[in-house]
């Protein structure tokens, strides 16, 4: 290369400094070069995972790293990271308010329950890689992996109970059989995954079937209603028949204490009256009977007093006293 | 600026240098290889498999231009069956969807039989697809669902009406899966690969069973709501009548034992009336005269009309003093 020739192109004059130093200027570059494809940053929740020749070499901590350039490569994993996968519903939106959709997930969450009924099972699995190494290496598309083992397990599971275990007690039952089923598989697969948590969300009978259930659960509340209402009944009434039997025994109890206490106060009078009486049974009787007589008389409407000779009248007076009784 | 002023003199063997340079550097590369930590690799030569199989990752080497590396995975693979429509040994339609994991276990072999993935599947596809025919064709659908013989959990009054037992299987899921498994292997025996793990995914009604299933899961639970709602009635009518029963107790009761009070009041009454008047004749002879007296008292008012002759006692004197 003949330096001069540089000339012909009327390079600027204080372009031709740079170009003089070109070597510092590559030099330059290459640095900044391998710089950049040495170091490298590794997040709180990751690790790095190096491989030499595609020959696994060591795994990184989170911080600034250095790696040897081209000759080796990185991997992030993170595996601090709780992830989710959703089985019969799909976050649309998350948030405060996170949109779900069904879509077309039906064929997910719909199974078959061990009574051969159908149930309508959405579910959640929570994980973290827990292998790095396993999970790059050992198999390939692990997500797609423990989709799999996530719905085989579930089933198997479902299978084994009655639709009304899946629907009303089994659920905490069954959340835990799973997640112990899915681990299992996960590390008999080396996956290097660490199942956190499943959640079953909604579990449903299937659509067409709900108004039926729905219709289950009317019919035992309206049962409670119907009872509920006759007891009401039925305490409204016998508390107050209570009270009405034991009114009906007072008052009887009234009257006997009234009925023998006159009727002792009555022989204890009477007895005081004949004590006296034997004494002179004539007069005392004949004095009883004329007081009586003065004590009534006065209040007697009508006397008529009659000799013998005047018997006749009686019958005449008899019809004057009849009608004056009918025209009062 | 060194090789400026000897430049004028060697440019060709700066060329020859060059050149030298990139034929060492394309024989260096082609005679070295990466195996990647997924992966392993037969060595052929001109289409011919050399040497054993390279399975750990690393730089290796092999001769330039006449041999060449073919890489194969050595990570578990899936394999996800179509759902099939397979009926049961109760006559039962379904829909079968497995998946299985499987591996490259001999890579030689592999290569030799398969070729390549694709081919793997498609050899996949017909042995795991007519095994899980076979054995779902072979057993009653419970068998296929049910993995145990474990007790229900009862839930509840719901549960006591429709029945919360399953029946007793023989087989089950997990028996099923690995019957399938080893004869699966079997036949994939000389394929060079291993099926590690093959499983039942979702087994499903097709459409009209599907529908008939939900027409009997409704009618199970119709039968339930009335079952409840007749219970509902019932129980109310029998409170109704223990009201209407114990009402009447209550009150007949109550009746009967103020009757015999009052008539034990009577009775004691009576006794004593008795024991007063009934002492002597001049008693009796008393309380007759008395009690007339007594009635005349309360008796008498002013529409009474008494008529007396003066031959009575009270009167006898008003025609004269004798």
């Amino acid at each position: 290369m003949d330096y001069n020739q540089f000339g012909n192109f009327n390079v600027p004059p204080q372009w031709k400094k740079y170009l003089k130093n070109y070597r510092r200027i590559l030099l330059g570059i290459l640095v900044v070069f391998l710089l950049l494809t040495s170091l490298f940053q590794i997040e709180p929740e990751e690790v790095g995972v190096i491989t030499r020749f595609g020959r696994y070499i060591r795994t990184v901590e989170p911080g600034l790293n250095m790696k040897i350039p081209v000759l080796e490569r990185l991997y992030k994993v993170a595996v601090e990271r709780q992830q989710k996968e959703e089985f019969g519903f799909r976050t649309v939106t998350p948030g405060i308010q996170t949109v779900y959709t069904k879509g077309d997930t039906e064929n997910e969450s719909l199974m078959l329950t061990g009574d051969l009924n159908l149930a309508d099972v959405e579910w959640v699995v929570q994980y973290r890689i827990d292998n790095p190494y396993n999970f790059l290496f050992k198999v390939r598309d692990p997500i797609n992996t423990l989709r799999d083992i996530s719905e085989a397990a579930m089933r198997q599971t479902v299978g084994d109970r009655t639709v009304n275990e899946v629907l009303t007690v089994g659920r905490a039952e069954i959340s835990n059989s799973v997640q112990t089923v899915i681990q299992d598989l996960c590390n008999e697969y080396l996956l290097g995954i660490k199942i956190e948590q499943v959640v079953l969300q909604d579990v449903n009978p299937p659509d067409p079937v709900k108004d039926a259930f729905n219709a289950v659960n009317q019919a035992q509340q309206e049962k409670e209603t119907l009872i509920n209402q006759a007891r009401s009944e039925y305490n409204k009434v016998i508390p107050r028949a209570r009270g009405q039997a034991d009114e009906t025994i007072q008052m009887a109890e009234g009257y006997a204490a009234e009925r023998v206490n006159n009727a002792l106060g009555e022989a204890t009078r009477f007895d005081a009256l004949y004590k006296e009486y034997i004494k002179a049974p004539d007069v005392t009787k004949r004095r009883i009977y004329l007081e009586t007589m003065t004590s009534v008389l006065p209040r007697v409407g009508n006397k008529i007093i009659t000799d013998d000779k005047g018997n006749n009248i009686l019958p005449l007076l008899q019809m004057q006293l009849n009608e004056n009784q009918k025209s009062r | 600026m060194k090789t400026k002023n000897h430049g004028e003199m060697k440019p060709k063997k700066i060329i020859i240098t060059i050149t030298v340079a990139i034929v060492a550097l394309i024989l260096i590369l082609d005679c070295t290889f990466i195996v990647k930590e997924s992966e392993q690799v037969i060595i052929t030569q001109f289409g011919k498999p050399v040497g054993n199989p390279k399975t750990t990752a690393g730089l290796k080497v092999k001769l330039p231009f006449v041999q060449k590396p073919n890489y194969f995975e050595k990570r578990f693979l899936e394999w996800d069956g179509d759902p099939n429509q397979v009926p049961t040994l109760d006559k039962k339609f379904i829909f079968v969807d497995a998946y299985a994991r499987w591996q490259i276990s001999d890579p030689l072999q592999f290569f030799k039989r398969l070729t390549n993935e694709r081919g793997a599947q498609s050899r996949l596809d017909d042995i795991l697809d007519g095994e899980t025919r076979d054995y779902i064709a072979s057993h009653d659908l419970e068998e296929a669902v049910r993995s145990s013989n474990r007790t229900p959990i009862p839930s509840g009054t719901i549960g006591e009406e429709v029945g919360d037992t399953l029946s007793d299987i023989t087989t089950g899921r997990q028996k099923i899966q690995s019957m399938i498994l080893k004869s699966a292997n079997q036949r994939a025996s000389d394929l060079g690969i291993v099926i590690l793990d093959f499983r039942l995914k979702r087994l499903n009604y097709v459409e009209d069973v599907r529908v008939q299933v939900y027409e009997r899961m409704k009618s199970e639970r119709f039968r339930i709501a009335e079952k409840f709602r007749s219970e509902g009635q019932g129980e109310a009518s029998r409170i109704n009548g223990e009201k209407e029963k114990d009402l009447k107790t209550i009150q007949s009761e109550a009746f009967r034992t103020a009757e015999g009070i009052r008539g034990k009041a009577d009775a004691r009454a009576t006794s004593v009336y008795a024991g007063a008047y009934n002492q002597s004749a001049a008693a009796r002879n008393l309380y007759s005269f008395a009690k007339s007296m007594e009635t005349f008292e309360k008796t008498f008012d002013s529409t009474t009309t008494v008529i007396l002759s003066t031959k009575s006692e009270l009167y006898k004197y008003l025609i004269g003093p004798d």
